[in-house]
Order: structure tokens, then C-alpha cells, then sequence
């Protein structure tokens, strides 16, 4: 067979296959948007509704609204706390040796662990009776001591980015390590010998090469942070009331519990518009070597 | 203070650091494992020291809880996912390592871009479709979502290797009147092998710790681990001791296949971002 022949046919099931697992749903998803979209009502997720969808959550439903904030804070904070601490977590391990190398290993564990077990586990750990993390923060800030974290809604919603910034960090650590073996490190030196602090160093040598690699970093981890579901849903189920909804959880409740299901595609797809952007940004640096 | 001593006490405090980073991230890991091996009434006064016992394990493979109907499901979606996934994956990454094709870019950020839309958006049409034709709360139907999220993870990783993989001994053998199936089947196959293996086992963890689609999909016959550890909520509370030795159940696993493909792990995540 002719290779112009054969590399059409050796893509074709992958395009397929991705065509009907992503694009058709993708695509589906924004057709049911536009429907009355009921899922015990036979016939209404064939029933033309125009915008009426998306004007309803702009204007009728504070839960969206919600949910859009408690998203975008969730977003800000654990993006920000995970990106820093495991940069600085990063710059500790990356001399390397035997130790630190034994460290990295470790990193592995809590990313392979389920995001649902993660959540579990938090929730567990900060139980108001024999949780060790409540135990212990009830030890170090008193006025915490008698405090139930995850019927509080601000606690609760702390403890979310607690898990979540917990899971990622070793990840994002391993990636970093990765980017800081590539800072040539006689610049380094040049700058040491130079007389620059190591703050300097860090600010003006380390920090401008390592940033292609920090920007797919936070990239990366706005995307699943925007995402997130799975944690949330074991951890408080977007409680006490609605106090850590995110957007991923509204629209699930809205779907599959109260079967909005055209509703529950119009918030999705408004989701799915920042995602283009960050993956358009993504997309750069991933081609950017080639 | 000199010099040295200066640097004695930065290093220190770096290990001094690196511990306490340890210790957070050890702690609620240890925790799980040491409640999965604790009795329930151990559990409710936070011992430390504790006489272990292995009935836990026991208790979730028992009725109510069959535990062992979950982790079959489990294995078997991730499993199938993983041997439908690779082949068709490895057959696309080939062509688009080794050659230009029209619309390659294109085709490539699509593929990137799907791994980055919610779960949730991709759920809700096949719930739908599902439910019409018969396939919620079945391995195929879990199966068939699953590839979803695998396949772009899959393209991308092996495409990375064999990108690693030299021209010239396919050149050779094409020379010496190979054809280019022969090529891929008797060179490019064995000596992208590890890699194969290390898409597979990624894609394998990513298959079996996903939860929303079996959360949405499932209530009965074809419930995974993940979606099983709601079982241990009972009425006065959640059955900690149980729900520990569950989680160890699906999380053991998982780190030792991580720790086998720990090199290429965070190529895999970045999708070639990052080498």
C-alpha cells in the first residue's frame, strides 16, 4: 500500500473514536442547550427553547451565580497556593543526592491516588471528633479548637483547597524539578561568582528560564482547577448549602438530580469557553518546540 | 557568622523543610492506613498505638458491600480501555511521527483540546444515549466513555516516543524491500514496546481512578471502586475502618504501577509540554 494512502487509514480509527467520544457529545451538549431538555419529560430534549437557557441563568438563578464565584476563587487560590508552594518545594529538591531524589520518588503517591479517595481522606482528617488535621489545627490556633470545619462554610470551602492543593502540589513539584535541570547552571554560577544574592539569582537567572515551564504550569493547573469535581463531591458535595458549589458540581446537580438537562448543557458550554482559551494557550507551548 | 557555618545552617533548615513537606504529604496517606487496620472503636479515639487487625478487609468483601464485584468492574473497564485504547492510539501516533498529513496540526490540537473539556459537558449526551439504547449501568458502556479521556493521553504519549525512536533502521529495512507494514510490525513495534507499556499503564490509572462518568453511568451492576466507597456511608455516619481498607484497596495498586512509570509521568500529564 501507498504510504499517502496508508497515513489516512493509520489515523482514521483515532479521529473516529475521538469524534464520537468528545466532539459528538461537545456538539450534542450545545444542541440540548438549546432545548427544553427535561429528562423525565419524553419528547423535550427535542423541544426548541432558543436562549432561553442561558438568559435564565444570568438573570434568574443566584445558585449559578454562585457557583460561577465560589469556581473562580477556587480557582485563584488553589492555582496561586499550588504553583508557589511547589516551586518553593521544587527549588529544595532539585540539587538532588540520594535524599532528595528518595523525595521525588515519594511525589508519585498522592497523584496516583484517586481525586474521589482524596477527598475521602480529607474528609476524614478534619472529622470534628477523631480527624488528625482538625486535631492538630485545634492545637496551634485555639479559637479553632471546637470548630466543625465542614459545616462551616468558609472552613469547609478552605479545607476544599486544602485537598485539592495537597493533591497537586507533588505534581506540579515533579514538573518544575523537571524545568529547573534545564536552567543552565553556569549562568548560575557566572552570577554567584558576580556577587548576586541568592534571591537575585533566584529573580533574575532562575526565574526568567523557568517561566515557559511556570506558564504551562498554571495553565495546566487552571484547567483542571476549573474542572474539579470529584474531591468536592466526596469531600462536602458542594455544602454546607451551596458553600463550595463549583460550576462542575452545579451543573451535575442540575442534570442528573433535578434532570434540567438542557439547562444543565447551557452552564456547561459557557464552561467550556474559558477552556478554549486556556487550551489555545496550552496548545502553544506545547507546539512551540517543533 | 563564616562562611561555613552559614552554609550549614541553610542546609539545615532545607532539610529541616523538606521533612515537614514529607510529613503533610505522607500524613493523610498513613492516616487511611492505619484506620483500614484499626477496629471501629479505635477508629473514634484517635490512637496512635492500636492492636491491628485484618477484618476490615475481610468485612468489604462480605455482603452488604461486595467489594469484589467493584473491583472486577474496575479491573475490567480500565483493562479493556487500556487494549482498545493502545493499538489504535499507537497506529495514529506512528503517522503522525513519521509523516505530514493534512490537517496535522489541526488534528493534534483537537485531540489536546478534547482532554480539557469538563467531564461534565461530555456526560450528560451520553447519559442520554445510554439510557435509550440500553447501555447505562454496563462495562461496555463505561468502557466506551473511558476512551474519551484516554485516548488523547494515549496519541500524545506514544507519539512522544516514537518521535525518540531513529529513522534509519526503517530506512534500512524499507531499502532492503520492507514495506512499511512490515516496517512498523518487525521495528518500530519492539523497540517502542516500553513505551507502549508505559501509555498503558498511565492510561490504566487514569481509567480506574475516574469517577464521574461512573457515577453518572452506573448504579448497580457496573459500579467501580471509586463510586463503591459511597457504600460506607451508613446512618450513624461513615464506617471509617471500612472505608479505609477500600481506599487502600484502589489506591495500592495505583502507586505501585505509578512508581513503575515514574520517569514518564510527567511527560504523560503535560502531554509533551514539559519533557
Amino acid at each position: 500500500m501507498r504510504d499517502n494512502t496508508l497515513k489516512y487509514l493509520l489515523v482514521l480509527p483515532a479521529v473516529l473514536v475521538v469524534f464520537a467520544t468528545a466532539i459528538w457529545p461537545l456538539i450534542e451538549s450545545l444542541r440540548l442547550s438549546f432545548t427544553v431538555g427535561r429528562l423525565n419529560r419524553p419528547g423535550s430534549l427535542d423541544q426548541y427553547l432558543g436562549w432561553e437557557n442561558y438568559t435564565w441563568a444570568f438573570s434568574q438563578e443566584p445558585a449559578f451565580w454562585n457557583s460561577v464565584w465560589i469556581t473562580a476563587i477556587y480557582t485563584v487560590l488553589t492555582v496561586a497556593l499550588t504553583t508557589l508552594l511547589a516551586l518553593g518545594l521544587a527549588m529544595l529538591l532539585a540539587p538532588g543526592g540520594r535524599f532528595r531524589s528518595g523525595v521525588q520518588t515519594l511525589l508519585i503517591l498522592p497523584f496516583a491516588m484517586s481525586p474521589a479517595l482524596i477527598g475521602v481522606s480529607f474528609r476524614f482528617m478534619f472529622n470534628p471528633e477523631f480527624g488528625l488535621f482538625d486535631a492538630f489545627f485545634g492545637v496551634m490556633i485555639p479559637p479553632l479548637a471546637d470548630v466543625s470545619w465542614l459545616a462551616d462554610p468558609i472552613l469547609a470551602f478552605a479545607v476544599c483547597v486544602m485537598a485539592d492543593v495537597w493533591g497537586w502540589i507533588p505534581f506540579l513539584t515533579l514538573v518544575l524539578i523537571g524545568g529547573l535541570a534545564s536552567v543552565p547552571q553556569d549562568t548560575i554560577e557566572a552570577a554567584q561568582v558576580d556577587g548576586a544574592s541568592g534571591w537575585r539569582v533566584f529573580r533574575d537567572v532562575t526565574l526568567p528560564q523557568l517561566a515557559p515551564v511556570l506558564a504551562v504550569v498554571i495553565i495546566l493547573k487552571s484547567i483542571f482547577s476549573l474542572k474539579t469535581f470529584d474531591q468536592i463531591f466526596m469531600l462536602t458535595n458542594g455544602g454546607p448549602g451551596t458553600a463550595t458549589q463549583t460550576l462542575s458540581h452545579y451543573i451535575y446537580f442540575n442534570g442528573m438530580k433535578y434532570g434540567q438537562i438542557g439547562y444543565a448543557a447551557s452552564v456547561a458550554w459557557l464552561m467550556v469557553i474559558p477552556m478554549i482559551f486556556l487550551t489555545y494557550a496550552y496548545a502553544k507551548f506545547v507546539f512551540r518546540k517543533d | 557568622m563564616t562562611g561555613k557555618r552559614k552554609k550549614q545552617v541553610a542546609r539545615a533548615i532545607q532539610t529541616a523543610l523538606i521533612l515537614m513537606a514529607i510529613f503533610v504529604m505522607l500524613v493523610p496517606i498513613i492516616w487511611i492506613f492505619m484506620a483500614a487496620f484499626k477496629t471501629h472503636v479505635d477508629v473514634y479515639q484517635l490512637k496512635l498505638f492500636f492492636t491491628p487487625t485484618f477484618a476490615n478487609f475481610g468485612t468489604v468483601f462480605d455482603a452488604p458491600y461486595n467489594l469484589g464485584d467493584k473491583l472486577l468492574n474496575s479491573t475490567i473497564i480500565a483493562f479493556v480501555t487500556v487494549v482498545l485504547a493502545i493499538p489504535i492510539a499507537t497506529m495514529a501516533a506512528y503517522s503522525f511521527s513519521r509523516f505530514r498529513l493534512r490537517g496535522e496540526t489541526a488534528m493534534l490540537v483537537v485531540i489536546l483540546a478534547t482532554q480539557f473539556v469538563p467531564a461534565v459537558v461530555i456526560i450528560l449526551p451520553f447519559f442520554v444515549m445510554f439510557r435509550d439504547v440500553g447501555l447505562l449501568d454496563t462495562r461496555l458502556g463505561l468502557i466506551l466513555v473511558n476512551l474519551a479521556i484516554v485516548m488523547p493521553f494515549a496519541i500524545w504519549m506514544i507519539k512522544g516516543f516514537i518521535d525518540g525512536i531513529p529513522l534509519d533502521t526503517e530506512e534500512a529495512a524499507m531499502v532492503d524491500g520492507s514495506s512499511r507494514l512490515q516496517v512498523i510490525r518487525n521495528i518500530v513495534l519492539p523497540m517502542a514496546a516500553p513505551g507502549l507499556l508505559t501509555a498503558g499503564i498511565f492510561c490504566f490509572i487514569i481509567a480506574w481512578n475516574e469517577f464521574l462518568f461512573a457515577l453518572i453511568l452506573t448504579n448497580k451492576d457496573a459500579v467501580t471502586l471509586p463510586i463503591g466507597l459511597a457504600l460506607f456511608k451508613a446512618e450513624e455516619g461513615d464506617l471509617w475502618n471500612l472505608l479505609s481498607a477500600a481506599g487502600i484497596i484502589i489506591m495500592l495498586p495505583m502507586f505501585v504501577l505509578a512508581l513503575i512509570i515514574r520517569k514518564y509521568f510527567v511527560q504523560g500529564m503535560t502531554m509533551g509540554a514539559v519533557r
